[in-house]
């Protein structure tokens, strides 16, 4: 059985009548990735926030490396590294220097160098952080987030805001954490990241989890069967599947039926053939995490295009983390 | 700890001097109002030297005395009248120097002289380059009259003294209240901008992830400012000095309210940044506290110089007091005065500090 090095047991943080947390329980073993799921606001934020000791809690019990988040704050600092939500280091030192000044506050320190090459950038050392591209500047953030050379590592959105080609590049980066033996921390809005990196994860909406478990237990338990897309279906195609599968969800040409087993693809095929419509092709997918947040609250979790391009003008902190 | 503050410390020292502008206009500030207010009042002036002129004697031979120096055209006599108490009168308007005839002058040169000589007094301000004008002119004058009325016998000796209540030029007033300002305007500006940046930005919320603790950074931040109001000060004293011939001594009570002026408003910046979050708008309000502390507080003008409200207001502006200690004690060469007021800068400055450090939390709820 693996150490476990973190508990919460029962956590509740109010803001006044608000209950950002509403009593969530679940520990973390000793190695492995587990994320915090949810859309903003839901409470996961918070939850790591009290966990890196940043935020009192209103009532529960959190323990991390055997410590109580209530009394032994500085030891606790300086055994984990934390990546915050909109991370930002100092724009006139170098990438180098800025591991060095963060370095510098922690008992510990990894030698700058060593670090640089973990997340890949050895030509950008002796460059000024302000020159660097978002995504360049959140490898720096999980770089200094390990110069005390921690025993787990937070990253708290690490993600929001990147485009594709860097949001990729930074989970290289975790897993190359994971690599290390470190505990990670992750919490994202992004379905596909928690579905790729996690070992386990928790989905958390309203302060509280809605489900809980490896990716594919909570696929298996919430995400009911898979779905049937069909593309550009004509009107008798459309007429015919909305005749028989009256649940069937249409996107302009587009329409998506659940399949609850199996058998009933070659139903629709029969179906459509029958009709005499045309259309453009079937397609059958395996449900994914964001299916089940669906089913789960019945709405979306991220719309991801506008989230980019909000995070992407707006780089001002919003208020109130989540 | 300490290890923690000289980190901070060292990263706001490389920002500072990779930033030219920063750099430029942190020292600049100061220079531009030396030598601004010290080209208009300083002033060329007539060319002629000002002596004051008391005529104890006020006989015939001292008129003719008189008539000889201004002949010279190289003075410009101011007449002093012989009621007014000499030391009140050099107190009262600075005169650069000033000559008093003896009662005796007249009949040290009567036929049947019951005085064998006279003795003059020329009391001049030995700072000044014009005093040794004035004693040439003087001695010239008097030898001549030896020569002409007493036929080579030294009847008229001169005696020479400083003016005590010395006499100082505006630059000497005005560059310790330029060194006050520079405190004030250095730190708390800093202070606001950093902390409202830090904030906005998402540094301090790194920091915080980390074991530094608020008291910390803010003992490091005050470091560095000192650090940066001592480098300005240097300046401001060498261009004072070289420019405009200032007098200023550097002691250890000026670097004690330095110091401490600097700590106070730099606590001061960090309860602006406290209650106001956005930085443009913290820093409208720094100007809001700085703008009439600067034309309030004795600065530019002496105090006397305004009307009674006005110095009334100036009593509970710290700005007032820091520059007081820092003129008299760079300037007056007065140390108990200087202390009445660093005193006071120092109750502030731990008043400040306290409810600074108090108030500034980092942790969010």
């Amino acid at each position: 059985m693996a150490e476990t090095v973190i508990e919460v047991r029962d956590l509740v943080k109010k803001y006044g009548q608000f209950t950002a947390v509403d009593g969530i329980s679940f520990d973390v073993m000793k190695g492995e990735v587990f994320s915090l799921l949810g859309p903003n606001g839901a409470g996961k934020t918070t939850t790591v926030e009290i966990i890196e000791c940043l935020r009192a809690l209103t009532s529960g019990e959190v323990h991390i490396l055997d410590m109580d988040v209530k009394h032994d704050v500085l030891k606790i600092k300086n055994r984990i590294g934390v990546l915050p939500q909109d991370f930002n280091a100092f724009d006139l030192l170098t990438v180098k220097e800025n591991i060095e000044y963060f370095g510098g506050m922690f008992e510990k320190m990894l030698p700058p160098d060593e670090l640089i090459k973990a997340v890949d950038l050895m030509d950008k050392r002796d460059e000024y952080f302000k020159n660097l591209s978002g995504g360049l500047k959140q490898r720096v953030g999980v770089a200094i987030s390990m110069v005390n050379d921690p025993d787990i590592v937070f990253l708290d959105e690490p993600t929001t805001g990147l485009d594709p080609k860097a949001r990729r590049d930074v989970w290289g980066v975790v897993e190359s954490l994971k690599a290390r033996g470190k505990t990670v921390i992750l919490t994202t809005h992004y379905m596909e990241e928690a579905e790729v990196l996690s070992d386990r994860l928790g989905i958390i909406d309203h302060g509280k989890f809605i489900a809980f478990g490896t990716p594919r237990e909570i696929i298996d338990k919430f995400g009911s069967g898979s779905n049937c897309i069909i593309s550009n279906c004509d009107d008798r195609c459309l007429g015919a599947i909305q005749g028989q599968w009256p649940g069937a969800l249409r996107h302009g040409g587009d329409i998506t039926i659940r399949l609850e087993s199996k058998s009933s693809l070659p139903e629709i095929i029969y179906a459509l053939d029958r009709s005499g419509g045309q259309y453009d092709q079937i397609q059958v997918t395996r449900p994914t995490l964001e299916d089940v947040f669906l089913s789960l609250t019945g709405k979306k979790l991220a719309i991801e295009e506008n989230d980019i391009l909000f995070h992407g003008k707006k780089k001002k902190r919003k208020k109130g983390a989540a | 700890m300490a290890n923690r503050i000289l980190v901070a410390l060292k990263g706001e020292a490389r920002g500072f001097f990779r930033s030219k502008s920063t750099v430029f206009w942190t020292l600049a500030f100061p220079i531009l109002l030396i030598l601004l207010f010290g080209a208009i009042f300083s002033g060329g002036g007539t060319g002629k030297v000002d002596l004051a002129v008391q005529d104890l004697s006020n006989s015939p031979a001292s008129l003719t005395y008189i008539d000889a120096l201004n002949q010279t055209g190289s003075l410009n006599i101011i007449h002093v009248s012989v009621s007014e108490d000499i030391n009140a009168y050099i107190k009262d308007n600075s005169p650069g120097a000033v000559l008093i005839i003896p009662s005796n002058f007249a009949s040290a040169f009567a036929p049947n002289a019951t005085a064998n000589t006279t003795s003059l007094l020329l009391r001049t301000d030995p700072t000044q380059s014009t005093s040794a004008i004035a004693m040439g002119i003087v001695s010239g004058v008097s030898s001549q009259f030896n020569l002409e009325i007493a036929g080579g016998a030294n009847v008229i000796t001169t005696s020479f003294g400083d003016i005590t209540n010395q006499n100082f030029n505006f630059i000497d007033f005005f560059l310790p209240g330029v060194i006050a300002l520079t405190c004030m305007t250095t730190t708390i500006f800093w202070m606001v901008s950093v902390m409202t940046r830090y904030r906005t930005n998402g540094i301090f919320k790194k920091l915080t992830t980390t074991p530094i603790t608020r008291y910390e950074w803010l003992t490091s931040q005050i470091l560095w400012q000192l650090f940066v109001v001592f480098i300005s000060v240097a300046v401001i004293v060498a261009f004072g000095i070289m420019l405009f011939n200032a007098h200023l001594t550097l002691t250890w009570i000026a670097v004690l309210t330095i110091i401490l002026t600097s700590a106070l408003f730099s606590s001061m910046g960090m309860i602006i940044a406290r209650f106001i979050r956005e930085e443009e708008a913290a820093s409208a309000a720094a100007n809001a506290i700085t703008f009439p502390m600067m034309f309030l507080s004795g600065i530019f003008f002496p105090l006397s110089s305004m009307p009674s409200w006005l110095q009334s207001i100036a009593t509970v502006l710290p700005l007032t007091y820091a520059g007081n200690a820092l003129r008299d004690t760079m300037v007056y060469g007065n140390s108990s005065g200087a202390i009445n007021n660093l005193l006071i800068v120092a109750v502030l400055a731990v008043v400040f500090f306290a409810a600074g450090v108090a108030l500034s939390k980092w942790k969010t709820e």
